[in-house]
């Protein structure tokens, strides 16, 4: 017979997985939005970012509720308290995806620099980083997770470009300066998936692996990958 | 794990009840001025080894015993060991408490009186001494005279361990000291055993795993007579190595 405690545990895992897919979907129509400059979707991503908060909330009411009632240890304890830091970084992401939706009236009619920016590329690495830190979750995968961490630093590389070109741009033109401005505060909402995405990944390492890795997995991991490189 | 000097060490202990075997081949180093405690399901053999430590099992007919256990360089299962005097370095204290029923006073000094010690003065202080050492002196000074079967099952405990402590013992061996008690008794015994190994290195069996992982230092987990996992409490709680320590902790069996 399966007990209380471990039944708890499945439905806080359930909980997590449909936060993870809503918020999926949320990021994923927030930048279609912005792609299309349709309204209607950016409205729909904005509405639905109630639902993401009330999952927010039940998972949290969950972990508080295990923790005190079955005091956890090991593995069961890893998945709760990570359950807690995916909660508030998946938040966030739908925060996010609310703001970039947010911004798809005013990119209905693309400024003629938007396609110079290709700001496509950056959305579809973001929007990568956050799908597959979500996959490597659902599969309690570290590999899948690894991948992820050591994407962000492209992300980041791939937003500082942008926001180089933006500036010249800027110089260059300043009629355009609200347009870019916006553009440029949404290119480093996006920047900020890619670390919430990192945070997830993170997590996922710990749960399966129960190493601490946040703040070092560049030193823990491609330091070490680098010396095998270079022992071969 | 490598356990530097070592209060106790045991190597290839075997425990047998006439043709049954109660204990598997256990080899396991306890440090000294730390806690160290024993969990597992009931018939483990946890309490059966916390016994081996001082020859408690002695007394059973039917017991035999292979292995060693050396406390402080000397093996204890010895031929010509004096078991008596084994007993006053390695004191017990039981999950029920076994007062005398005599006073709270005698109960105290009762070893030592046996030990020859007469001086009215010298007893005065090992009482004082000992119930301070146990939290209970403030709540039985002005009542030593009293029977100590008048005491709560949680001073009963206390004063229990103050007698342990009267005969100047290196380990104090614990068998579940507060399973019979209510959370605030608990939770003075708990701080008490923190407090204690200062001076003492204690061992102790429970079966509530919180209190484990709240007293102890060290943790080992013990399945059907054999030592499964023993490692840092920290560790064990955390990151155990073994998988049946995981499922025994989480409570997926046990």
């Amino acid at each position: 017979m399966e007990r209380h405690f471990e039944q708890q545990l499945e439905k806080l895992k359930t909980r997590l997985i449909k936060m993870c897919s809503l918020v999926d979907e949320q990021v994923e129509l927030a930048f279609r939005s912005i792609e299309e400059g349709n309204v209607e979707l950016a409205n729909l991503v904005i509405e639905r970012d109630n639902k993401v908060d009330k999952y927010d909330i039940k998972i949290d009411k969950i972990c508080q509720k295990l923790l005190a009632l079955a005091q956890p240890v090991a593995g069961d304890l890893r998945l709760i308290m990570s359950a807690l830091t995916m909660n508030s970084n998946l938040e966030r992401m739908g925060d996010i995806a609310v703001n970039v939706a947010k911004k798809a009236e005013y990119f209905k009619e693309k400024p003629e620099f938007y396609s110079r920016v290709n700001f496509s590329e950056l959305a579809a690495a973001a929007k990568d980083s956050v799908h597959t830190s979500i996959d490597a979750f659902i599969d309690f995968n570290a590999e899948l997770a690894k991948k992820v961490m050591k994407s962000d630093t492209s992300i980041d590389e791939m937003t500082r470009q942008r926001s180089n070109l933006l500036i010249a741009i800027m110089k260059e033109n300043p009629d355009v300066i609200e347009p870019a401005i916006k553009l440029y505060s949404m290119m480093y909402q996006i920047e900020r998936l890619g670390d919430h995405s990192t945070n997830i990944a993170e997590t996922v390492y710990f749960i399966v692996e129960a190493q601490l890795i946040k703040h070092r997995y560049e030193e823990i991991f491609f330091t070490q990958e680098q010396q095998e490189d270079e022992d071969d | 794990m490598v356990i530097k000097n070592p209060k106790i060490n045991v190597s290839a202990l075997s425990l047998y009840y006439d043709s049954k075997q109660a204990l598997k081949n256990i080899s396991i180093d306890i440090p000294s001025n730390r806690v160290t405690a024993f969990i597992g399901p009931s018939g483990c053999g946890k309490s059966t080894f916390l016994r081996t430590l001082n020859r408690m099992n002695d007394l059973i007919d039917g017991v035999r015993i292979t292995g060693d256990v050396i406390i402080d360089g000397v093996n204890i299962y010895e031929k010509n060991l004096d078991v008596v005097n084994l007993r006053k370095r390695v004191g017990m204290v039981f999950q029920k408490s076994n007062l005398f029923p005599k006073s709270i006073y005698e109960n105290i000094v009762f070893g030592s009186r046996i030990n020859g010690i007469r001086d009215k003065k010298k007893l005065d202080e090992i009482v004082e001494r000992t119930c301070n050492q146990a939290a209970i002196w403030e709540e039985v000074k002005d009542r030593l005279n009293e029977n100590a079967l008048s005491l709560s099952g949680g001073q009963q405990q206390r004063l229990c361990i103050a007698r342990a402590l009267a005969i100047e013992p290196d380990i104090i061996l614990m068998d579940e000291p507060a399973s019979a008690l209510d959370p605030i008794s608990t939770a003075k015994i708990e701080e008490l055993i923190f407090d204690l190994k200062k001076n003492y290195t204690i061992v102790i069996v429970t079966h509530n795993m919180q209190q484990a992982a709240r007293v102890s230092d060290f943790t080992a987990f013990f399945y059907i007579g054999e030592l499964i996992e023993y490692d840092k409490t920290s560790k064990i709680f955390t990151k155990p190595s073994i998988k049946k320590t995981e499922d025994y902790i989480t409570g997926r069996f046990g």
